[in-house]
Formats: structure tokens, sequence, C-alpha cells
């Protein structure tokens, strides 16, 4: 079982429960999975490689769907209701919880219509809204600066930090809810690396954060709260502080001290 | 409503993704359909018989089936040994610089309509076999020779590709012990894509065998079989390309369409092969 | 002689081969590119383009039917052949996959592109101009379409796998539905490889003459009726160049000129886009 901190802060999304496998995988890959995640706040997963970090990100926007013969167990509940029923409309779901990736996913159009693509598919059309709110997400992206004078530009001719500010836009600019963070520094340089972790601090004023890193340090310094996975379960979680200097669980303890990586 | 687009969307690609294999089976089933009169008329004579005399209204498709495979034959005899040169040329032997450009080369002559062979093979080869063998240079040999050209660029092409499949390393790992071009070429590069220029060779086969414009300018289309493989001849091929439009009754076109029938069994037969038994590592068919 | 020695040896002998080899093959197409250029230029003139077809030894003799005729046959094949591989190219990158149906359809269209285009043309004689009654542009149509498909439809495929998945995962995260993933997101990365397979589709279709033996057949005036025979290039081509008349072949000449560098043309702007491709 699972020691998992008491949150004070109000839940923007709670896991009960959950359990997931993999299409054809003898054995769930995620197993028993029970945490809050607190409102406005960043959560940190952190564990080896194989830990399931990444699995249990990719379920609380329900990408495994795009993959047959996944199977979830158990809830994740969202705003008084489970989102892994059946039933559940995915297409909305993945306007209040929004992803961005590991390597920056520039669409091949303009940084215009790249920001404003999420925008026109809940067919907004009025060219001086979307002008506005592209706009507004490219500068709560920390990007509106250095793209407002070419706009109409291939989004591809973007540096590689550049078009990961610029998903980030495309993805905030439908005002969602929750925002899934997956790795999203791991292929860009130290300086890009800042840029993104001080822009992912900025944003949970609105947004509520759930970031995977395989790099502890990026943890301790950018998030709230702390998750630490290992092999299909959820270890401990807790604040971060507290998590990193005096961790509850010696599986913990042991990870962050490098005995295992 | 974006559900039924989704919905509309796929099951449309699917459908005509599908319709494909619809096609395909129907063309083998209409095709054996207009063969029945014939097949009923000749039964199995119809592959032995060597007399075609349409005013007779008998049908023997020897002549043609051996003259399919007697010019296909002599053009690979003739096109593989260069094929194979040309690939070892482009791949191995040819400067850097020159690779690319020569091998555009080749690629876009191998884009070149087959009927354009077929005139050259006509006004420009057809008198120098008539120099050399006398007779009216219009043949089988003719055939096999302009068949030989007209495969070459897509062999040579196919083949290189297959040898360059090849790792950098395994190469370079031969070269390092002291191995000289052929060596390498002998002892790694053959083996390792020797899957891939095999299939190649039957591809080409495949090809050949099916090919029209090239040789009905230049064989004859004279149902007979003959010792002498200068003389005038015909092939499946050339007989549909010649007699189509000239058949007047029901069991000509019925004897017309077996032989299309037996010419679609025998390349798909071919090229399935190619495919399954020795291309299975490329796609390209 | 040393073993060296020996290897070196059958080295130097088998290079030259190949190199002579390769020559030959050069050669021999250099010739028949040469005799073509020769004879296709000193052919042209005006008159091609300004007469129909005409009986042998008529001064006003031309290609302005073929070409046309042409144009409107490799253009209609193109209109239907092209959007239904292109749809049925997206049925195998995108919906079937690996599936065994997808696989399957994969396997029959790479032998299709191989087989004997004479027998399609059959096929179409069968199931087209019989029950029509006569000849027409449409069954020529039919067939070049017939063709083309399977030609477009495994380029589409290829080119649509090449699509990274993360691109399509990142419209998905957004809401988008999966049929405006494929279009607005897929379909515009894999633009420019979907196009040069439309080109080699369309060079690869202008040059067949067998399909249209019997299905278009021919006709020495100009017409844009599909519904009637029609002329081509390719087959006036062959009827031309087989005729005893020199008038008669030296027009088929300039025929083949022009179909030659049409095909050309299209294969060189094919390559120039795949090679600005892969610049980027």
């Amino acid at each position: 079982m699972a020691t998992i901190v008491n949150i004070p802060h109000e839940k923007a999304l709670e896991v009960k429960d959950f359990q997931f496998t993999y299409n054809g995988a003898a054995e769930p890959s995620l197993k028993e999975i029970s945490m809050p995640i607190a409102k406005n706040s960043i959560t940190a997963l952190i564990g080896p490689s194989g830990c399931g970090k990444t699995t249990l990100l990719r379920s609380f926007n329900r990408m495994h769907d795009l993959y047959p013969g996944n199977r979830y167990e158990g809830l994740i509940e969202f705003k008084g209701r489970n989102i892994l029923e059946p039933k559940e409309d995915l297409i909305q779901l993945r306007t209040c919880i929004g992803m961005i990736f590991q390597k920056p996913t520039a669409f091949p159009m303009s940084i215009y219509d790249n920001v404003a693509y999420g925008l026109r598919l809940q067919g907004i059309k009025n060219r001086s809204e979307l002008n506005d709110r592209v706009e507004k997400a490219l500068q709560d992206a920390a990007i509106w600066k250095e793209v407002s004078s070419r706009l109409k530009h291939d989004a591809n001719g973007l540096s590689g930090g550049q078009q990961q500010r610029l998903c980030i836009a495309r993805a905030i600019a439908v005002e969602p809810e929750v925002l899934l963070f997956d790795e999203p520094t791991s292929a860009l340089d130290p300086i890009s690396t800042q840029g993104i972790e001080k822009l992912v601090i900025e944003l949970k004023e609105k947004v509520s954060i759930i970031i995977v890193t395989h790099n502890m340090q990026q943890a301790a310094r950018v998030s709230d709260y702390t998750g630490f996975m290992y092999l299909g379960e959820l270890v401990e979680l807790g604040i971060t502080e507290e998590l990193f200097v005096t961790p509850k669980e010696r599986l913990t303890e042991e990870y962050i001290t490098g005995k295992f990586g | 409503m974006s559900n039924i687009i989704d919905k509309v969307f796929e099951h449309s690609t699917r459908i005509i993704a599908f319709s494909v294999l619809l096609i395909v089976a129907w063309i083998f089933t209409v095709l054996f359909q207009n063969s029945l009169d014939s097949m009923q008329a000749f039964g199995f004579d119809f592959i032995t018989d060597t007399k075609w005399a349409p005013n007779l209204e008998k049908f023997g498709a020897l002549p043609a089936i051996m003259g399919s495979v007697i010019s296909t034959f002599l053009a690979m005899v003739l096109a593989v040994p260069v094929a194979i040169g040309v690939a070892i040329f482009l791949s191995e032997i040819a400067p850097e610089k020159l690779k690319s450009p020569i091998g555009v080369s080749i690629e876009l002559l191998a884009a070149i309509p087959s009927v354009i062979y077929g005139m050259w093979g006509l006004f420009y080869f057809v008198p120098i076999i008539r120099d050399i063998f006398g007779g009216l240079g219009i043949g089988m040999l003719t055939a096999g020779i302009v068949l030989a050209i007209m495969i070459l660029p897509f062999m040579a092409a196919v083949t290189r590709d297959a040898m360059d499949t090849t790792p950098d390393i395994l190469k370079e790992s031969a070269y390092a012990l002291g191995g000289t071009k052929w060596d390498v070429i002998k002892d790694i590069i053959i083996p390792y894509a020797k899957a891939g220029i095999i299939g190649s060779m039957i591809l080409a086969l495949g090809r050949a065998i099916g090919e029209t414009m090239a040789v009905t300018f230049v064989m004859g289309n004279v149902h007979k079989i003959s010792l002498d493989i200068t003389a005038p001849a015909t092939s499946i091929p050339v007989t549909l390309a010649n007699e189509f439009t000239e058949a007047d009754t029901e069991l000509y076109f019925s004897s017309l369409f077996e032989l299309s029938f037996i010419l679609l069994l025998i390349s798909f037969t071919i090229i399935s092969i190619a495919k399954f038994y020795f291309l299975r590592k490329t796609r390209r068919a | 002689m040393t073993a060296i020695e020996k290897r070196m040896l059958t080295n130097k002998i088998v290079m030259i081969l190949s190199t002579l080899s390769a020559f030959i093959g050069i050669a021999f197409l250099l010739w028949i590119l040469s005799i073509l250029i020769i004879n296709g230029v000193s052919a042209i003139n005006w008159e091609i383009f300004a007469f129909e077809g005409a009986p042998p030894g008529y001064e006003e003799s031309g290609l302005k039917h073929a070409l046309i005729g042409q144009l409107i046959i490799i253009s209609t094949a193109t209109a239907i052949g092209v959007p239904l591989g292109i749809l049925g190219g997206t049925y195998l990158s995108e919906y079937g996959q690996q599936s065994k149906l997808a696989n399957i359809i994969r396997d029959i269209s790479d032998i299709m592109m191989s087989a004997p285009s004479i027998v399609i043309g059959s096929f179409v004689y069968a199931v087209v101009v019989i029950p029509m009654g006569h000849f027409s542009g449409w069954a020529g149509v039919i067939a070049l379409t017939i063709i083309m498909i399977p030609i477009i439809l495994r380029t589409t495929d290829d080119m649509l796998q090449l699509v990274p998945s993360t691109l399509r995962e990142a419209a998905f995260a957004l809401g988008a539905p999966k049929y405006k993933v494929i279009i607005n997101i897929v379909y515009r990365g894999a633009k420019v490889g979907i196009l040069t397979g439309i080109l080699l589709g369309i060079a690869r279709v202008a040059g067949e003459t067998a399909p249209l033996l019997f299905t278009s057949f021919n006709d020495n005036f100009l017409s844009t009726d599909l519904n009637e025979p029609m002329a081509s290039l390719t087959v006036t081509m062959y009827n031309y160049a087989t005729s005893p008349y020199e008038d008669w072949q030296s027009i088929g000449w300039a025929a083949a000129f022009i179909l030659s560098m049409f095909i050309l043309g299209l294969n060189i702007i094919g390559r120039l886009l795949i090679m600005t491709r892969k610049g980027k």
C-alpha cells in the first residue's frame, strides 16, 4: 500500500484502485494505483525506466484508446465522473486535459495555424477571436515576442525549444484544466530546458499539471508534490521537499540516493 | 456529428482498399468465363497443339506459349549478366560522384515506355539482324534482344538496390581483413543480398513475360515453332495485340481470352514467387 | 602465382567485365535515346500540333487528335484513380495498419503493379467494350485507372506511414476526431511524398499502349467524346511506326519524342520533389 501524504489542496483528479493492462500482456502494467492530483499545483511522477509513470500519464487523457486491446480497471475521477467509462466522450475529455509530448510535435503548418488548431476544432471561426486567443496563448507560453512577426511562417523553422513552447501554446489555447507533460525537456538543451521549467511553474496558476520526468532534480525544482513509482505501483506520494529530504519509504530513499537507476 | 463523419470516412477507405482485391478477383473470373468456350472445345490440347488457324477455327496455343517462354528465356540470358555487371559497377566500382547521375539515368531509362524500345528495335536493330543472319530480321532472336535491353534498366536498378542493402560495417570488416572488391562482392554482398538479387531477377522475368509493345514490333506474329531462332514467331502478348481486333468468331475470341488467362496465371505465379520467397524484406515490386 | 596474386587478378578481371557491361548497357541505351532525339526533333514542326491524323501522303497530317485524346484519357484516369488510390492507401496506413487484410491488399497491389497490362486490356474489353458494343475512350480510361490505382495506393500507404506517430497523438490529444487528424495533419505531413507518387503514377500510365489497343482503340480524327473510340499518342505511334509509309513513320517518331519528354519530365520533377523534401 502506498504512503500518500494528505493533500490540503482541492483535487483536480482522483485515481482510485486504477489498474492498466496492455493489449496481450499477461500482467497489468499498473497495479492498484490510488492517488490524488492537487489542483493548480504541479505533481511530478518519478521512477526508474519501465515503472509505469508514462503509462499512468497517458491514461489521464485516454491516449491508450488509440491502440486497440488495452484494458482499464478502477476509477479516475474528474469533475465528478469516472473518465474511464466507455461512454466518456474522448474528444471532450481531451479539450479539458491536454498533453505535451517528449519530442516537439509542431504540425506541418504555420505557427498561427498550429496554435489555432485546437480552437478551430472547437468550431471557433471568428477571425478576431482567434487572433486574440492565439496571441494570449503565445504570450502565456512566453514565446510571443519571438514569433509575433512571423506568425505565418512554417512552424518547423523554429528551434527545438521554441517548438516545444509552441506546442505548449497550442495546448493552452483551448484553456484546459489539466496539462500532462511527458518528459517535455528530454530532447532539449539545458537553456531551453530552463525556459520550459520556468514556464511550467508559471502555468500552474491556471492549470493543474502532472509532469513525468526521469530527471529527479527537475522534479525537485519544479513540482509541489512528487509521486515515486516502481514496477507499476505507486510507492509514495508526498510534498516535494519532504519526499526528497525525508522520504517515508525505504524504496524511495534508495532511488533518490541513487542506489538503483 | 464527428462520429458519423469518422465512421463514413473509415468505411469509405476500407471499401475502396478492399475493392482492389475485388477487381483482381473479377479479372480472373471474367477471363476464365470467357475462356470456357475454348476450354470446352479444345481441352488440354489447347496448350499442346501447334496449329493456330483462325479460318479453320482451330486454335493451338503452343507456338504462342513457347514463343513467350523462349523469347523471355533469351532475354534473361542476355540481360542478367549485364544487369549484374551494371549493378556491381554502380554499387561498388563507380566513384561516389558518378554513382548518383548514372544511377538516376538508369532509373529514368527504365521509365521510357516500352513502345519506344519496340520502335527502335524495328527501325534500327532489325536491319542489323537482317544483315548478319539474312531473312526478314524479324523474329525470336530480335525480340529476345530487344526485350533484354528493355528490362535491363529495371533489372540493374533493383539488383543494385538489393546489393546496397548490405550494411557497410560488414563490407568494411572484409576489407579490413585484406579482401579485394571482388572478394567482398563474392563473399559478403552476394550471400547477404542473395534473396533480394534472385527475387529481383525473377520479378524482372515476370515483367518480361507479359511485355507486349517491345516485342510486337519485331516478332512477326507467326504461329510456328521453328528451330531457327531468327525466324518470325509469336508470343502470347504479341498474339493478343495483333489479333484481338481481328477476331470475328466466338471461338476465336474465347481462345484469345484463354491465352490472356494463361498469361495472367503465369505472370501472377512468377511475380508471387519472387515476392514471397525472395523479396520478403523489400517491398518494391 | 601466389594465392593473393590470384585473388587480385580475379578481382581485376571482374572489375573490367563489370565496367564493360556497364558501358555496353549504357551504350545501347544512349543509342536508343539518340535516335529518339534525332528522329523526333527532326519530325517536329508546327503541323504536328495543328492537324489531325490523315491518310498517308496527305500534306496536312499531324498529331493534334492523338495529343488531345491522350490528354483526355490520362487526365480522366488520373481524376478517378488518384482519389481512389489515396483513400485506399489511407485505409492501409491509418486503419488497417498491419492487419491481415491490409497486408493482403498490399501484396496483391504489389503484384498488380508488375502484371501484364495487355491482360487488363482484355479484361476491360470483356466488361466494357462488349456490353457497350464498341470501343470507347471510357474503356481506355478504365483500363488505365485499374493500372494506376495500385501504384498510388502503395505510395500513399508508404508516405503516410512515414509521418511520425507522435504527430498524430498530439492532434488526438487536442481532441481532434480521427478523420481530422488524417486530413489536417497526416496528409499535410506526407504532402510531397504523395504528390511524387501521383506524378510517377501518371508517368507510368502515360506510356501504356497495350491496354489501349482494344479498349479506346484509335481514331484518326479529333474527338473529345469519351463514348467513342479515342486516339491516343501511344496507339498512334504503334500504328504509324509499323506502317510502310515514311511520312507516317516520321510522325510516329515525333509522337515518340513528345511522349518521352513528357514522361521523363514527370520523373525528373518527381525526383526533384523528393530531393527538396530530404533536404529539409
